[in-house]
This record gives C-alpha cells, structure tokens and sequence, in this order.
C-alpha cells in the first residue's frame, strides 16, 4: 500500500512539474540555453553541406540546439519519412522534403502546421512570412495549411555555353527565344570545335533517362504551350496535342544530343555541361555554382556560362519548380528547437548567409534583390526571379496529390518509352493517362 | 523367469528415457535455431503475404484492410509487371548459362599446375566483393559511348561507336556483361574446388588406357561434375533471379524499360510510387514462381547425379 502511494505521488508530481513546464514561457528552455539536440533527416546529397556549414553556422547564434543531420539516398527518403513519422516515436524532428511531397506526408499527420497556434509562439516576431516568392512557399503547403518554409529553392534553367555558341556563330539565348527557334539552331549547335573533322560538341544535354525527372522537360514543353498536367478535378489534362507535340520536342532533342543521351540524367548532363562539350543544359539552377564558378568542379567559369528559363512556348517561357522545403515533424517533442533551426536557415539572415557562402538559391524577394557579395550571383538571381514569376503563373510543378509519387513513376514509365522508341508519344500519353487517373482516384 | 522380465522391461524403460532424453538434448539444441529462423524468414514471408492481400494505410504503415485477390487482379492487369517478367526470363535465359559456362571453362583453364595460379584465383575474387552500385557506375563509365574504354577499343577495329545503353538490345546485353563479370569468379571458385576434388586414380587409369586430353575432358571431367554444376546453377539461380542493384545503378531500367527486371520494378513501385500492397502481391507472385522452378530445377539435379 505504502509503496502504491508513493508510485501515485511519484506520478503526481511528474503531472504538475509536467504541467508547470507547459504553463512556462515557451521559448524559456531555449531562451535558458537549456541544451536540445534535434535529429533531421535530408537528402544524402546535401546533408554533408547542412552538417558541415548551414549547423555550424547556426550554433554560432544557437550554440544549445545540437543539430544531427542524417543522409538517406533520395530513392529511399520519401519512404523512410513516412516509416519514421507514422511512428510512434519518431527519431526525427526535422524533415527535408522534396517539392512534390507535402501531400503525402500531411495526408497522413507527419508534418506540423507552421502557423497554428502552437508554432505561432515559437515564431520570432520578425519573421516574414510575406517575403518568400509565392511559387517556393507554394511547394510546402496543402490544402491551405502551410507545413513547410523553402529551404534549397530550385527551378529548371536553360545553362548556355557562351563560347560555344560564339564558335557555332548563334546568337545567346534571351528569354524571348522559342522552341521553334532553338531547333531551328540546334543543328548549328552541333560542331567540330578543333577542326579534326570530327563532332565535338553538341547542343543539347539534359534527362532522358528512364527515371521521375525526366518528365519534368517534357512537363515544361507543355506547360510553356499552355497544357496542363493535371484540371480543376484532379483528372490527367494532358493527354492531348500539345501533350503529344511536347513530348515529340523532348525527343527531337536526342538528335542534337551527345551519342549515349538516353541514358543520361541529372550526372551525366551536368558531367557533359562541366566539360564544354555542350552548348546548352536544361538542369536545375542550383548546379550554376559547381557548374561555372567553383574550379574543382568545371572547367568553365561565370563568364562562360549564362543561365535562363527554358524557351518559351506559345503562353511564354518555361520553368519547373523543384524546391526542398524544411518541415517540423508532427510528433516531435522538440518543436520549438525544430521551428528555431528552420526559422534561422530560412531567415533573411540565414538565407543570406547560405547564398553567399554556399551558393544556395534564395527563395525570398528581398534576398533576391539585394546585391549579393559574389558578382556571379547577380545574374543568377536575375533569371531565378523571372523563373519564379513564371513558374506561379503556369503551375510548373508536379502533380500535387498524395500519390504523386505513383503518378510521376508512371510518366517516367511511358515518357521513357517515347524517348526509346518502343511506343509513339500518343501511345505513351495514352497509356500515363489511363494508369494515372486510376492512381489518382 | 520374473526376473528376467523384470531386467527386460527395465532395460526397455531405460532405453526409452536415452531415446528421449537424446531427442530432448537435440531439439534443445535446435529450438533457439528454429525460431530464430521462423523470426527472420518466416514472419518477413507472412506479413509480405498479408500485406498482398489487404490495403496498406501509409499512415500507419500497416495493413489495414483485407482486399482479397484486388492487388493481385491490379499486378496482373498492369502490362509493365509482364514487361518485367520477360525482361527477367531474357536475361535470365542469356546470364544464367554464359555464367556456368564461362566459370567451368576459366576454372579448367587455369586449373593446370603454373606459378601464381593461387594469386590469379585470389584476383578472381575482386568483382564478387565490389557493391553493385560501384560495378554499375563503373561499367557506366567502361561502356560510355562517348569516353569509354570498350568503344575506344572497339574503334581501333573499325567497330562502333555503339550506344550501349541506348539501345534496347545493348542495354541488355550490358546488363548481361555486367552480372557476367560479377558472378563468373564465383562458378569459377566453385569449379576449382570440384576440379581439385575429383580422384586422381581415375584420370591416371584412363591415361595408361591411352585416353587423350578430349577423352577426359568429355567422359570423365563433365560427368563427375555434373552435379557440381547443377547445384552451381541452382544457387546462381536463386541469385540471378532476385537481381535488381546492377540494373539500378547501370541503366536505371531503360532505355524505355528495356532491363526494367521484375524486382527492380517491385522495388521502384514500393519505394517510388509507395505502393507497397501491389508490391508485396508482386513480391508473392515472384516467390511462388522461383520456388516452383527451383523445386523442378532441384528435381533435375537430382535426376542427374543419379544417372552420373
């Protein structure tokens, strides 16, 4: 009886000190510097840089919140997400996710509303929500709830070889050139450049490869023509002329691609680009740093190598949205920590700082307008906001929709199939529209 | 005479408290085993089997509902998973025997006596311990139609340059060459030790029989070996079939889904598109598939050592 009574004080008094701790200031622990550690879990592709600088730099203001980022290979980080949030006691506080990802992952409760109630006190006052460009913000939200601030804003950019355009006597790229005029070039695009009598160079490189980002060419095709992915009901809308001839443009470019193009994707574009043998790169804007400036990587340099949207179509030119937004975990117990790591990264200050130092594009209107410290990046941000601009305006993104992963496997699938000639575009079309309307629904 | 019945029945009891104290003793020994094995094979097999037949809530990363046959008639109806499963049935029918093949034939080449045999057979080693992601980015970079070595030198004949993974037929046979380079050294081990165990008393009578080189190989070598290489292709076969890693990393299942082979395709279709319940019906179908085949293959196998 004795030792029952002391178990009930014991919980007792773990419920009032419990209750105590929630009645106090929220920010009082970090405000104590109380010492958290949060775990966060990101693309193995830039975790390194997130562990090696960004948390560097940010314990530097928060030296009490131990950041711990973990890598996963992105094929399996969608996954393992959703393995570790639907837990019931998930490792991770801190969740990167990729554009298309915020409905899955909110569907079922992993991501927590930024700007409930419970967050708002966790929020710095000057925060400014009305600074980020509406298409970055957009990636992280659903159904009007916004679960996530941009943290690597990216979109797809035509990359020009400046030298090798002056060699092929073509006049540089300016956001009014057309698809129609950009073939029309192609061929002189496509050179010997040290007069052996062999072709050296080529004017296009990019995805082909049978994988989930391949569509995404073809998507800003269609896009930049007026096509839709998806209508107001959440049906396949593309499954129609300018469909088809979109997809026939992504093909075409295979004729005026390095030999081999089919299998490339995002590597071997960017390894093609690096080495001068390609006029010209629909890759994401990201890579301009390690593609044009930083000399371990290229052998090019920012005077070389200029950076735009993609041709325009009949409604304008083309972009594609791909940002990796920062989200807290629905059930982690270290949400003010979570939010405090976010809100620093995602910052004027913080985004500033990543720009600058590590070349990480900005997603705010301020940060972009401003003048940035490395003369390469004027331009750069130049072309970034006009992607944005035209991004919002044409919906450039994948399919939002709790199974869109499903959706863009799919159209990786019949996509990868017209470029390999083992279906016409129509047929593919056909096919990605049928599957995908039975995915969807 | 009681006596005596009385010594037999007590020697009877006695011999039944050995017996089972003996099967006690063994299932002691087996049981921590068994279910070790039942905890690491079976539950996996069972919850794969309940997943295909129930909807999988991503939210609580569980089955949730029983759907009966549903992700099966959706696999069967999906004309990518017959792709696959032809893909898988062409590489399987070209990998498989060049690998037995080639490992017999090195490992009866080198087996003769010569300095260094040990170093070459400790070589042969280094594609079996090499990841399939750094074999296939590896063979990328060989097989490149632009920098690569094979077109390089295929160019130096007047051959090429050839689209190794741009072409369909290419691809495959890519993907062929590749798990061809892997495994090989493994048949090839296996021959060796069987080439070093087989008894020497015979190859010496044929020999004052005045049997030549041919004679050997053919009537005596590949008879004592057959079952060798049948259990080889045995084990190769439960390797080959459940291959997806080269394919992942060399040619990512294209071009147009050329080497999509069935369990790179469950795998993107679990861990790409989420959809794990189709998957696991998938998984099943595939299990059901290789243990039926295995069963025949080990039917003939033993059919073969009987008659050898």
């Amino acid at each position: 009886m004795k030792h029952t009574m002391k178990n009930s004080i014991s919980r007792r008094a773990l419920l009032a000190a419990a209750t105590i701790a929630a009645a106090l200031p929220t920010s009082f622990a970090l405000a104590q510097n109380e010492p958290v550690e949060i775990h966060v879990m990101a693309n193995e592709a830039f975790s390194n840089v997130i562990q090696s600088s960004e948390v560097v730099e940010f314990n530097k203001h928060y030296p009490n919140i131990k950041v711990t980022v973990d890598g996963v290979p992105y094929v399996e980080l969608l996954a393992k997400m959703m393995l570790d949030a639907t837990s019931p006691t998930p490792v991770y506080d801190v969740l990167i996710v990729d554009d298309p990802w915020t409905p899955q992952l909110a569907e079922v409760g992993a991501l927590q509303d930024l700007k409930s109630a419970e967050m708002a006190g966790f929020t710095a006052a000057d925060f400014d929500w009305a600074d980020f460009n509406a298409a970055p913000l957009a990636a992280s939200e659903w159904k009007g709830v916004q679960y996530g601030v941009p943290l690597r804003s990216n979109m797809l950019m035509m990359f020009y070889n400046r030298t090798l355009y002056q060699k092929a006597g073509v006049p540089e790229p300016t956001p009014a050139l057309t698809w129609a005029e950009y073939l029309e070039q192609a061929p002189k695009l496509v050179q010997d450049t040290n007069g052996d009598g062999k072709v050296d160079a080529w004017a296009i490189d990019t995805y082909f490869v049978r994988e989930p980002l391949t569509p995404t060419i073809w998507q800003t095709i269609m896009n930049s023509n007026g096509g839709k992915l998806i209508d107001a009901d959440g049906k396949p809308a593309f499954n129609n002329e300018i469909g088809v001839a979109a997809l026939e443009t992504h093909k075409k470019l295979l004729d005026f691609a390095p030999p081999g193009a089919l299998a490339h994707g995002f590597t071997e574009s960017l390894q093609a680009f690096r080495q001068g043998t390609v006029a010209a790169m629909f890759q994401w804007g990201s890579v301009y740093r390690s593609s044009a400036v930083d000399p371990k990587t290229t052998t090019l340099t920012p005077e070389q190598v200029g950076i735009q949207v993609l041709p325009a179509g009949s409604v304008g030119p083309g972009a594609h949205r791909g940002i990796w937004s920062g989200a807290v975990s629905a059930k982690s117990e270290k949400k003010e920590a979570a939010w405090t790591f976010l809100q620093w990264l995602s910052s004027k200050q913080g985004e500033t700082w990543r720009t600058n130092n590590l070349g990480t594009f900005p997603a705010r209107k301020s940060t972009l307008a401003a003048k940035p410290e490395s003369e390469w990046l004027a331009p750069v941000f130049t072309s970034l906001q006009l992607a944005y601009d035209v991004a919002a305006k044409g919906e450039m993104w994948r399919i939002r929709n709790p199974r869109s992963d499903a959706a863009q496997q799919i159209l990786a699938d019949e996509v990868g199939r017209a470029m390999a000639g083992r279906a016409t575009a129509a047929e593919a079309l056909q096919t990605a529209a049928e599957k995908i309307e039975k995915v969807l629904n | 005479m009681v006596d005596e019945r009385l010594t037999r029945a007590s020697a009877s009891h006695s011999r039944f408290a050995r017996k089972f104290a003996d099967l006690l003793s063994r299932w002691a020994f087996m049981v921590p085993a068994a279910v070790l094995l039942l905890a690491v094979l079976a539950y996996p097999i069972f919850y794969t089997i309940e997943i295909s037949f129930s909807r999988f809530d991503l939210a609580t990363f569980s089955a949730v509902e029983w759907v009966g046959w549903e992700n099966y008639a959706h696999v069967l109806d999906d004309y990518r998973f017959w792709e696959s499963m032809k893909v898988t049935v062409v590489y399987l029918v070209f990998a498989l025997p060049l690998q037995i093949v080639l490992g017999f034939g090195i490992a009866f080449l080198i087996n003769a006596e010569w300095r260094g045999r040990n170093v070459v057979r400790a070589l042969f080693i280094i594609p079996m311990v090499v990841a399939p992601v750094v074999a296939g980015g590896l063979w990328r970079m060989i097989l490149d139609p632009l920098w690569g070595m094979v077109n390089y030198v295929l160019g130096l004949v007047g051959l090429g340059p050839l689209d190794w993974f741009g072409d369909p037929t290419l691809a495959m046979a890519a993907l062929i060459i590749i798990d061809t380079w892997r495994w090989t050294p493994f048949v090839i081990l296996t021959a060796t030790a069987a080439l070093l165990a087989l008894p020497r008393d015979v190859f010496e009578a044929a020999e004052i029989d005045g049997a030549n080189w041919w004679s050997k190989l053919w009537s005596i070598t590949l008879p004592l070996l057959v079952p060798i290489i049948a259990a080889t292709f045995v084990v190769r076969w439960l390797g080959a079939v459940k291959m997806f890693d080269i394919a992942l990393a060399a040619t990512y299942g294209g071009p147009g889904g050329a080497t999509n082979v069935i369990n790179l395709f469950i795998y993107e279709e679990a861990f790409r598109s989420l959809r794990f319940a189709e998957s696991a019906a998938m998984a099943v179908i595939i299990l059901v598939v290789t243990m039926v085949l295995t069963a025949l293959f080990l039917r003939g196998s033993r059919l073969l050592e009987e008659r050898y």
